[in-house]
């Protein structure tokens, strides 16, 4: 049954031709929108197959059917599938956020009119291609899937083309997310250079990968993820993901937050088996995870457009799955305990649940009061009810709160990022960024809540409950978020699943009884520490947001002003690429300018002068008299024959 | 037998003559009946190459003499057509002289 698994991506795929391609009139509901929903449920129907299969323990890696692409003298290209507890995991997110968002956006893109078949091909071509990347079964089948989703994230991005922010945000997204994927190309290059073959099955055996030196595997893996910082938003290419929040809402949710930025630690995940060889880029992932989660959470703090706090939220808790990662390395490195890895797939598996319940609730928000700026809302709570619930839900999820699904996964991290400090104590400074984030994360999300949804309106609009197209699958994700998080107890656990597909890096590792986990979790006093700062986050923004009187003049003076202008700024750090953009790039393309315009030009220029002139000197032989003509050649047959005869004899040839 | 050296010369001495008029005469009917002498003098060089071979070889091998036939068909409708050119340029401009038809320059 798994070696149908190649299907999945054909539904969406034929969906996206169907919608492109049909007469208008065929479209049916939402100029396409029937299509994508049906296509979206065939594969998210083939995917819990799939899911289920590895559920019961099959897995297709090593010996998956595969079919050859490119012959190139004796070097073959193949591509195949390869089915195991992490592409499950991602299948699952893929599609049941996909499937949620289409249906979503039924009721959300109603206004578009003519742009929704467009919108509807590019989320389905989307949909297509993020499911190819996650079944792909070498690196370069990846990277071709890796650039398409990319494509996608820039159409979308750019949705709205005739808003100048919206195509600059567009390009910003692709250009800034292509540094990235230049690295991940070299990295895949160099593992090329000296195994000869892309091929997870080849790359990840013992055999095979030990035929790369050790420096060039770290700088392999290092790059690599560097493939990784770009998609997944890293510091210091994490700038692009809030400005891509000009697109739709819904395309946040799905793309930007749920599945493609997802990509970034699928890859780090997927390339563990390189990466536990190289213990100097495990901790660069690491360290890069840290700083993001505690730099971005921080711009969220101040952020006061609704999407840009959820933007940075995004940004923050992919750095944590990028540090429970590497902390995970570190563990089986050291431990030979695979819980930092399983800790990181659960935090992205439930991620991607609350967040897209969160940016669609956002969606909900902004489809009923027309901004994206929470100082013009509030008070929404009391005509939105179900928007309001479901996304304090996601809040509550988020923050950390049992038994919401987000309690779980980030303790996980946490605790693993705790655990390799036994190892390197850098990790017990990242541990405490984490639980800094952990906090602020619970009080930026309660600030948006109470901001967005407590209180008196604070602009005149006149908001209304979304339609039920909106609303249920933002109830259905809501559900999700509350019960996810027991993925840890049902079957063999959450754990144990996921180590399965790195059990050959941990031979003879002691599985953990469910019982274990559970005991470990609520026995551990840290488990504490980051539930106390959450709840104490949470009440400072009730205290800050909800209970009137608050003085928020404290902000606009001294150093916390400073601090505060930093924040809202975004640390200076877009500044910072605006003025490089400026004054380097400016730099160097007018120097690039002038040597198109004198050397490049002028080349060509001179060349075509030269021919001119020539010509014209060279036109006065052809006089139109047949005679001279004959004599001529007579006249070089003549020096030919000499040149043969005599002097090329006479030189020695 | 006249030893190959005397055709070889006779034709040496009718290409250069026929050459020598293509490029000196004026009256196109004149350079026509030059390149003929030119073809003749490359006929003869064949079929005298004909001859030679049996000498040295002692058999026989009439491609060259099939090489002059061929080339004196070529030459009568080569003849025809050169004519058929230089009565149409008569025509149009009353004059057969060469130095005069220069107009496909530059």
């Amino acid at each position: 049954m798994l070696e149908y698994a190649w299907l999945i991506p054909v539904f969406p795929f034929v969906a996206f031709l169907l919608i492109a391609m049909l007469p208008k009139k065929t479209l049916f509901w939402e100029d396409g929108a029937v299509y994508g929903i049906a296509g979206a449920f065939g594969a998210l129907a083939l995917s819990v197959l799939v899911i289920w299969q590895v559920l019961m323990g099959e897995t297709l890696t090593v010996d998956a059917p595969r079919t050859t692409w490119i012959i190139v003298g004796d070097f073959q290209i193949e591509f195949g599938i390869w089915i195991d507890q992490l592409t499950a995991v991602m299948l699952l997110v893929v599609s049941v956020v996909g499937t949620l968002v289409v249906i979503y956006s039924g009721g959300y893109m109603h206004e578009e009119g003519e742009g929704r078949r467009r919108y509807y091909a590019e989320i389905m071509l989307f949909i297509s291609v993020m499911y190819g990347l996650v079944i792909s079964d070498n690196y370069l089948q990846m990277f071709i899937f890796w650039e398409l989703v990319g494509l996608c994230s820039y159409l979308l991005i750019g949705f709205w083309y005739t808003k100048p922010s919206a195509a600059s945000a567009a390009k910003r997204a692709f250009i800034v997310t292509r540094v990235g994927d230049i690295m991940f190309m070299a990295g895949i290059i160099i593992l090329f250079k000296y195994v000869g073959n892309l091929d997870f099955a080849q790359l990840f055996s013992e055999s095979t990968s030990h035929q790369v030196p050790s420096d060039m595997m770290t700088l392999a893996t290092a790059l690599i993820f560097g493939g990784a910082i770009g998609k997944s938003a890293q510091f210091p290419l994490h700038e692009w993901l809030p400005d891509a929040m000009e697109g739709p809402t819904t395309v946040s949710a799905l793309i930007h937050a749920a599945t493609m930025v997802k990509a970034g630690v699928y890859l780090t995940a997927r390339s563990y088996p390189l990466l536990v060889q190289a213990p100097d880029s495990l901790l660069l992932v690491a360290v890069i995870g840290g700083v993001t989660a505690l730099i971005a959470a921080t711009v969220a703090l101040a952020a006061n457009d609704i999407k840009r706090v959820l933007a940075y939220s995004t940004i923050s808790q992919l750095g944590y799955m990028i540090l429970g990662l590497g902390a995970g390395g570190y563990l089986v490195i050291h431990a030979n305990d695979p819980g930092g890895y399983a800790a990181a797939t659960f935090h992205l598996m439930n991620h991607a649940f609350f967040k897209a319940l969160l940016f669609l609730c956002a969606g909900s928000v902004i489809h009923a009061v027309g901004t994206n700026d929470m100082r013009l809302m509030g008070g929404l709570g009391r005509k939105m009810r179900i928007t309001s619930t479901t996304m304090l839900v996601g809040a509550i999820a988020i923050a950390g709160i049992p038994p919401f699904s987000g309690f779980w996964s980030k303790d996980e991290v946490l605790a693993a990022v705790y655990h390799a400090g036994e190892f390197d104590p850098v990790f017990f400074l990242l541990w405490a960024m984490g639980i800094a984030t952990a906090f602020m994360t619970a009080f930026y999300m309660f600030r948006m809540w109470f901001m967005t949804f407590a209180g008196e309106p604070r602009s005149d609009y006149h908001a209304h409950e979304s339609p039920k197209i909106m609303t249920v699958p933002l109830m259905i994700l809501a559900g999700l978020a509350m019960v996810s998080g027991f993925a840890l107890f049902i079957g063999e656990g959450f754990k144990g699943f996921m180590e399965r597909s790195v059990e050959e890096l941990v031979p003879g590792a002691a599985r953990e009884t469910l019982g274990d986990v559970a005991v470990g979790i609520f026995t551990d006093p840290l488990t504490y520490v980051s539930l106390v700062l959450a709840v104490v986050g949470i009440l400072l923004a009730y205290r800050m947001y909800y209970v009137p009187g608050f003085d928020r003049s404290v902000f606009a003076k001294g150093f916390s002003g400073k601090l505060q202008r930093a924040l809202e700024n975004r640390w200076y750090i877009s500044k910072f690429y605006d003025d490089f953009a400026i004054r380097i790039v400016y730099a160097l393309s007018l120097v690039a300018d002038l040597f198109d315009r004198y050397v490049i030009d002028g080349l060509v220029n001179g060349f075509a002068y030269l021919g001119g002139r020539g010509g014209n000197v060279l036109r006065r032989a052809q006089d139109g008299n047949v005679q001279r003509y004959t004599s001529l050649i007579i006249v070089g047959i003549c020096l030919l024959l000499i040149l043969v005869l005599y002097v090329l004899p006479w030189g020695g040839w | 037998m006249i030893p190959i050296e005397y055709w070889l010369i006779l034709s040496s001495l009718l290409f250069a003559i026929g050459a020598y008029g293509v490029m000196t005469r004026r009256n196109a009917i004149v350079v026509l009946m030059c390149i003929e002498i030119m073809l003749n003098a490359a006929n003869i060089n064949l079929v005298a190459f004909s001859s030679y071979h049996t000498v040295l070889h002692g058999t026989a091998d009439a491609s060259g003499q099939a090489f002059a036939l061929f080339s004196i068909a070529i030459a009568a409708a080569e003849v025809a057509v050169g004519l058929a050119t230089i009565l149409s340029v008569y025509r149009r401009y009353q004059t057969i002289d060469v130095d005069k038809i220069n107009i496909l320059r530059w």
